[in-house]
């Protein structure tokens, strides 16, 4: 496995049109593979292709990508990169094995992370309706997404609770009287963003409905509860949307001055 | 004689009032929290009732002082409101606000019941609000409790606690303002008087007693990090940091 990261030349048309597209990047970022084409999908339980599109300030915005192959980005870099600063020693992005830290993760460690991903449920509003995926919509219904037991343990983690002393409120309930986490979690919902795209035409030039994506940014710190069930979630990503931007946890280190106060 | 603590605590949030001399209609604030809204504070949290001069004694015997670590700005409300069950015209009046303050407050005084009063403000019986029932606090009011020191120490040692904007506006060091109360051994000569002593809270009439203020000024040590880039998530450090182990 490889991990890699990519700057996104915000600038550049080709930038925009990629940035727009959650369809055209996976598309992009697809290509970077020489042996895969864009429309393959992956055996069921294999890793996976993964990206990721991060901003970091109004003009920095970074492409992770985590994939089994070593990527190759040349065409990234020329549709939407900085080919000047482009050289022999720097290809405009930067790959590194991921393995030594896969391996290297042992029950009990704790992380920072962050995950980008496409919370939904399935509901019927009336009786006898079918069921439909609905994206959930609240930072509220976007934690218990991510914090459901169930999903925490297939996934191989679980997020920290914060010491009680550095919460402002308890648990409790939402106003509607319905569960409510609180600020007991490590957690944070960074960024919601409703994304909407058109696929590409059908075979008989009709254009179809856009397609509609609720993403959520997650920022938190989580404990290792099971190195293998990580190791997947890590290479093969969390929840819906994978193809679209969601999915791909990273982690990283915990600031020395926090690594000892849990 | 038992052991002199301090107790600090942050008074930070969106609205603070502080009144010492306001009248009728005219609700003015001070520049800064004043000692009987802060005793008040600690009484309520503590659950001593309005009337009950015996508890709340000991509590306006503290010796008190408040550090300014944010400033604010002073905001006016033109106040109009009906009554609500009969719908009568309640008096027009003018309340002043301190807008986005930020001050540390701490008292002096005898271990066991600071200790007692920390305890209260985790778990108050009454909440905590900033002067007015309108103005709760933003952040957690408890500072933590301070053993066997003075009161000067611990508000020249405790960091900066200003809003992450209001610090990167001002990388360098300020010199913050402490308005505190004389010491039992020093002259109260320079020191300026305000009638700000609490000496009964009962509904049926409030009585403060005079008391000194003190202008002093310390720079205090600046909390780390705040005023840096919000995005520290670096998936490659925890790479790297795997290869310089193994290198």
């Amino acid at each position: 496995m490889f991990l890699s990261r990519f700057r996104v030349n915000t600038a550049r048309p080709g930038a925009r049109r990629l940035m727009s597209s959650p369809q055209a990047m996976h598309a992009a970022v697809m290509s970077s593979f020489p042996h895969i084409l864009p429309s393959d999908s992956p055996a069921p339980d294999a890793p996976r292709v993964l990206w990721r599109l991060d901003q970091r300030a109004r003009a920095e915005v970074l492409l992770y990508v985590v994939s089994p192959d070593r990527p190759d980005l040349t065409h990234l870099v020329e549709q939407a990169g900085w080919p000047a600063v482009a050289g022999p020693e720097n290809p405009g992005w930067q790959t590194r094995p991921y393995a030594p830290l896969l391996d290297r993760l042992a029950t009990g460690e704790r992380w920072a992370f962050r995950l980008t991903a496409n919370p939904v449920h399935t509901i019927r509003r009336k009786e006898g309706e079918p069921r439909k995926l609905t994206a959930h919509l609240t930072p509220v219904h976007q934690m218990g997404w991510l914090l459901d037991e169930e999903r925490q343990q297939r996934c191989g983690f679980r997020v920290c609770e914060k010491p009680a002393d550095r919460r402002l409120l308890p648990e409790g309930t939402t106003h509607q009287k319905r569960p409510h986490p609180g600020d007991r979690y490590e957690l944070a919902v960074r960024d919601t963003r409703s994304l909407s795209f058109d696929k590409s035409r059908t075979a008989g030039g009709r254009q179809g409905k856009p397609v509609t994506v609720v993403i959520v940014t997650f920022e938190g710190r989580l404990e290792v509860t099971d190195a293998g069930l990580l190791r997947r979630t890590l290479t093969q990503g969390i929840g819906r949307a994978r193809a679209y931007g969601c999915g791909l946890l990273t982690l990283a280190p915990l600031p020395p001055s926090d690594q000892h106060t849990a | 004689m038992s052991r002199t603590s301090v107790l600090a605590l942050r008074l930070a949030g969106p609205l603070q009032s502080w009144g010492a001399s306001s009248r009728f209609t005219r609700r003015t604030t001070e520049p800064a929290p004043t000692k009987s809204g802060v005793i008040g504070l600690l009484a309520a949290a503590a659950g001593i009732e309005r009337g009950d001069d015996g508890r709340l004694a000991p509590l306006a015997a503290l010796r008190f002082a408040v550090r300014m670590d944010q400033p604010g700005t002073r905001i006016r409300d033109f106040h109009t409101a009906h009554h609500g069950v009969t719908g009568a015209s309640m008096p027009l009046s003018e309340r002043f606000y301190l807008a986005d303050a930020v001050f540390v407050a701490a008292v002096e005084g005898d271990h066991d019941l600071l200790l007692a009063l920390r305890d209260a403000l985790r778990a108050p019986v009454y909440p905590p609000y900033l002067g007015r029932r309108s103005c709760p606090p933003a952040e957690p009011v408890d500072l933590g409790l301070y053993e066997d020191t003075r009161l000067e120490d611990v508000l020249a040692s405790v960091p900066w606690q200003a809003s992450a904007w209001y610090r990167r506006q001002r990388r360098t060091p300020q010199a913050l303002t402490v308005l505190r109360e004389t010491a039992a051994d020093e002259s109260a000569a320079a020191a300026d008087v305000q009638r700000d002593q609490p000496v009964t809270f009962d509904a049926a009439g409030r009585r403060h007693a005079l008391r000194t203020v003190v202008t002093d000024s310390v720079s205090t040590p600046i909390p780390s990090g705040g005023g840096g880039p919000q995005d520290a998530h670096d998936p490659f450090a925890a790479l790297e940091a795997l290869e310089n182990e193994s290198a």
